[in-house]
């Protein structure tokens, strides 16, 4: 009941707001309490919305000089785009509001006024004029480019991971398998120098509100400078084909001391004997799958001990063609997979541990190659 | 105002179907060109639901990335090529003859082979799924389209792309006959009195769109051929860097058209508003001739702010783009304080079609200003080719061209079928859009902000990303409710709709002055035209619009009010 009449009070205040004005009250715009209020509300709520979106839209600060010029940017560009939002959104409604209904009369048929089209024209014009110089100014320190970096890092797109290396250095992390985590020292002028030779990737780290298309036949390069240690995630930007999703990587800023011991582990490992294979505990099986054709896995059921990461080998036998191996259960979220690499290639990778079930493992550039997995 | 009494009587020597099927009737066209934009409507919307049915959790695989890439690829080809264009021609097509007093299209069997080269370009482009799939994302960016020498590995090497390009250049080669077709229409079939300066503002914008096609299209194509040559062709060698081509000239040749092709898309819808808004104000248009230079201006500025889709790619020079990229928000500034002035002081009654009008202004003035921002760099660098940009180009594609296109529909149907759209359903459709369409895409702001790129096809969980992915996926369903009772409607009242009057509307323009629907030759009679509102002075005479008529027609000897911009 409570309910009825709140709705009912709701229904006549909107519906004393949307009748039309009493013709005594020739004058436009005589006051009335309940279709203030209203307009009070809605005016309310609308900045409510309006500020909540902003709080929730702010990027945090930039992690380079760069990513932070760029930030300070965003609270210049913040001001002009409110002040028009809430502008243009508050005339909407309060003509809405103000101007509803129908009377016997036309209203006065006005068909314009040249001084505030110059008005609206100029002014505009002046914001555009600002913003567009302040914006050249941070992007002037944004390309800014050292003849002197202190370190040089090779960035290269390929389908679908990331590989990176440090040529003075002669070290390389290659994303193959992984997601690659990098090292990168704070507080120097590090040059990124990006290469394809395939298609068009972009190197993208949200941390540093910054990204540059990696393409083939043009080096593109930038500096960056790391003020805030940590971590950064970084992914690929721009559409690179099946397995553009999970071009991911991660972007370790520590001092430039923790940066050198880095590249020394680096360097003794690569020195060492060659990669070894991802350490299991013992007793871990070897899952081995392969595929041939685009209709099946040369395997249609396999099984593995539950509990227990194991070893995934698959071999993609078909030329010419790509396919991984992926693991998903039953409500259809993936648990694993591997690579996507295109035959003729095989692939090894550690799956993690699963509780005892049946899942479905599945190609996912071509899902009607299906097969069971039983963990027991 | 019905000057015509004639009875119509059924055609008896052959069929409804013969004579849908082959009719060069404007109006008939018009209502097929609305028809198949309808359809791939929804077979784009449903493929956006499938894809927002995989984001909505985190690490979800019910799209493998192949299906993923295809759906977002077709989706975007469907809308733009198939919906957006086609339908505001379907819009343009039924309405510019009748508003500019016209008996028909200057070329109607152009008219018609252009209408059905659409469908027959879509079938193409949905043949794709058939050979192949063309997951390579509307913009078709090379060297991923490309399956030429080189080895590079992308989607490109099966038959799919070769589908997708050959649908596009039927679609491109339709909208060009198109393109001929308006623009000698509207220079040489308007009635005896109807000067430019008195052309509906509707037609203004179809000419404006119209003159961008003609110069847009034919760069796309041409993209599109040597594309195909790359692809099939060893010695090709346009596009691929790996054969000595240039992967930037696909970016340049591409958004040469592709920006020219968002102002074909939308400066129509804003053609609708702007009759929408004034009749259901009362009024006439605020700043009619200033809305006209508006208009050209952005035509204009059009073809100079391509390349503000490649900062990020190093290649371009960064001022000149940037710069124009903002001056041409200023017309399209001037064109919301029009709108907002029109308003100002009229009689606002909100039928169906003014409250999607208003749904327009609110939701376009969003995807304006959050791409405004994009003119800046910096800013760019940090937010393009994520969420930002798909939150950005929703808000003007949806938010603005199609509840556009549907405020027309609400606003002509009556004058296409005699009856009403019924308007409480009206009121709900567009309650579920206003609601669906800000809690898909706002949400997707703040995934830009966040760092989320588009065209992926599944994400970790990180972040706010799996809360705003599943409220923009609850809005995609909020919006197909909303499309769904919008087709309920049109359903229901084509055949049980209230019946309407001729000027059903107490409007403006020519179409209102003859029978809903219109006699195959549209007019018996045409009132005097004096002003761009013809209509309007037969029913209220010159005296009701006070002294103002006496200033428009000054004006309109002396060059008038704000032809700047």
């Amino acid at each position: 009941m409570g309910f009825r009449a709140t709705w009912h009070r709701l229904a006549l205040a909107f519906r004393r707001l949307s009748s039309p004005r009493p013709s005594l009250a020739g004058v436009p715009g005589r006051p009335r309490r309940a279709a203030t209020r209203l307009r009070a509300i809605v005016l309310v709520a609308l900045a409510a919305v309006l500020l909540g979106g902003c709080s929730l839209a702010y990027p945090a600060a930039g992690g380079t000089v760069q990513g932070q010029d760029i930030r300070s940017l965003y609270d210049i560009l913040l001001i002009p785009v409110v002040v028009i939002f809430v502008l243009v959104e508050g005339l909407l409604v309060w003509a809405l509001l103000r101007y509803r209904g129908r009377r016997a009369n036309l209203p006065h048929q006005t068909h314009g006024n040249n001084l505030l089209e110059i008005t609206w024209t100029v002014i505009p014009t002046l914001i555009v004029l600002v913003v567009f110089a302040l914006s050249m100014q941070t992007l002037g320190k944004v390309d800014a480019k050292s003849s002197d970096p202190a370190l040089v890092v090779d960035v290269t797109g390929k389908q679908w991971f990331w590989d990176f290396s440090y040529p003075v250095q002669k070290v390389t992390v290659s994303g193959a398998g992984q997601e690659p985590v990098i090292d990168l020292p704070v507080g120097e002028t590090i040059l990124i120098r990006l290469h394809s030779d395939n298609v068009i990737h972009s190197f993208y780290v949200p941390g540093f509100l910054f990204k540059r298309d990696v393409i083939p036949g043009l080096g593109n390069q930038f500096d960056i400078n790391i003020t805030t240690p940590g971590i950064y995630r970084g992914q690929c930007a721009e559409f690179c084909g099946f397995g553009h999703a999970d071009m991911r990587f991660s972007i370790q800023a520590v001092s430039q001391a923790e940066f050198a011991s880095w590249i020394a582990g680096q360097q003794a490992a690569a020195a060492a004997t060659p990669t070894p294979a991802p350490s299991l505990a013992a007793g871990a099986t070897t899952l081995s799958v392969s595929a041939s054709t685009t209709t099946g896995f040369e395997q249609s059921s396999l099984s593995v001990a539950a509990g227990k990461p194991f070893a995934v080998a698959f071999d993609d036998k078909e030329a010419g063609v790509p396919h991984d191996f992926a693991i998903k259960d039953s409500s259809g979220k993936v648990l694993f997979n591997t690579r996507i690499i295109t035959g003729p290639a095989s692939e090894t990778a550690t799956a993690p541990a699963l509780p005892a079930g049946t899942y479905t493992f599945f190609c996912q550039v071509h899902p009607n190659m299906q097969g069971t997995l039983t963990v027991q | 105002m019905a000057t015509t009494t004639l009875v119509r009587e059924r055609v008896g020597y052959r069929s409804t179907l013969f004579e849908w099927l082959t009719t060069t009737d404007h109006k008939k066209i018009g209502v097929l060109y609305l028809t198949s934009s309808l359809i791939f409507f929804l077979l784009g919307g449903l493929q956006a639901l499938a894809i927002r049915t995989q984001l909505a959790f985190p690490n979800q695989a019910l799209l493998d990335h192949a299906t993923y890439n295809d759906f977002f690829t077709i989706h975007g080809t469907t809308m733009i090529f198939l919906f957006a264009m086609p339908i505001l021609s379907g819009l343009a097509n039924f309405v510019v003859p009748l508003q500019i007093g016209a008996a028909d299209m200057a070329f109607p069997r152009i008219n018609a082979l252009g209408f059905w080269m659409v469908p027959m370009g879509g079938l193409l482009i949905y043949a794709t799924y058939l050979a192949g799939g063309a997951g390579i994302g509307w913009t078709g960016y090379v060297p991923l389209s490309d399956a030429g020498p080189g080895g590079v590995f992308g989607p490109g090497t099966g038959l799919g792309v070769d589908f997708w390009i050959m649908g596009l250049v039927f679609l491109g080669a339709s909208s060009i006959l198109g393109a001929i077709n308006f623009l000698a229409t509207i220079f040489k079939l308007r009635a005896p009195g109807l000067t430019m300066w008195r052309l509906p503002i509707f037609v203004w914008t179809v000419l404006v769109t119209q003159t961008l096609a003609l110069f847009a299209i034919p760069v796309f194509t041409t993209a599109l051929v040597l594309l195909f040559i790359d692809r099939n062709f060893t010695h090709g060698a346009f596009f691929n860097p790996a054969a000595g081509g240039n992967a930037i000239l696909w970016q340049n040749m591409f958004w040469f058209f592709g920006h020219p092709e968002v102002y074909i898309m939308i400066l129509p819808a804003m053609g609708v508003i702007s009759e929408v808004v004034p009749v259901f104000s009362r009024k006439p248009l605020f700043g009619y001739k200033a809305f006209i230079g508006a208009t050209i201006g952005i035509g204009l500025l059009a073809f100079g702010v391509w390349a503000h889709h490649m900062f990020a790619t190093g290649a371009v020079y960064l001022p000149f783009f940037s710069f124009v990229t903002g001056l041409i928000g200023v017309p399209t500034g001037i064109k919301f304080f029009n709108w907002l002035a029109t308003m100002w002081r009229g009689q606002i009654s909100l039928k169906t079609p003014m409250l999607f009008a208003i749904a327009f202004l609110a939701m376009f003035l969003i995807g304006g200003l959050d791409g405004a921002v994009l003119a800046a760099v910096p800013f760019d660098y940090d937010v393009t080719d994520t969420y930002w940009v798909v939150a950005h180009l929703h808000y003007v594609l949806f938010g603005g061209t199609a509840l556009g296109v549907f405020a027309g529909i609400y606003y002509w149907f009556p004058k296409m079928f005699g009856r009403y759209l019924d308007e409480r359903l009206g009121q709900i459709h567009w309650l579920l859009m206003f609601i669906g369409v800000n809690l898909t895409f706002f949400p997707m702001h703040i995934l830009g902000l966040e760092g989320m790129p588009r065209r992926i096809a599944t994400y970790p969980a990180t972040l706010d990303w799996p809360i705003l992915n599943l409220l923009a996926t609850i809005g995609a369903f909020v919006i197909a409710a909303g499309v769904a009772v919008f087709f309920v409607n049109l359903a229901i009242s084509i055949r049980a709709g209230a019946p309407a009057p001729d000027d059903p509307w107490d409007a403006y323009t020519l179409e209102w002055a003859t029978t809903s629907p219109p006699p195959p030759y549209n007019f018996d009679t045409l009132p005097p035209i004096r002003s761009e509102r013809p209509l309007f002075d037969l029913k209220h005479g010159a005296a009701s619009d006070g002294g103002a008529l006496a200033v428009a027609t000054v004006a309109a000897g002396a060059g008038g009010p704000g032809g700047e911009a």
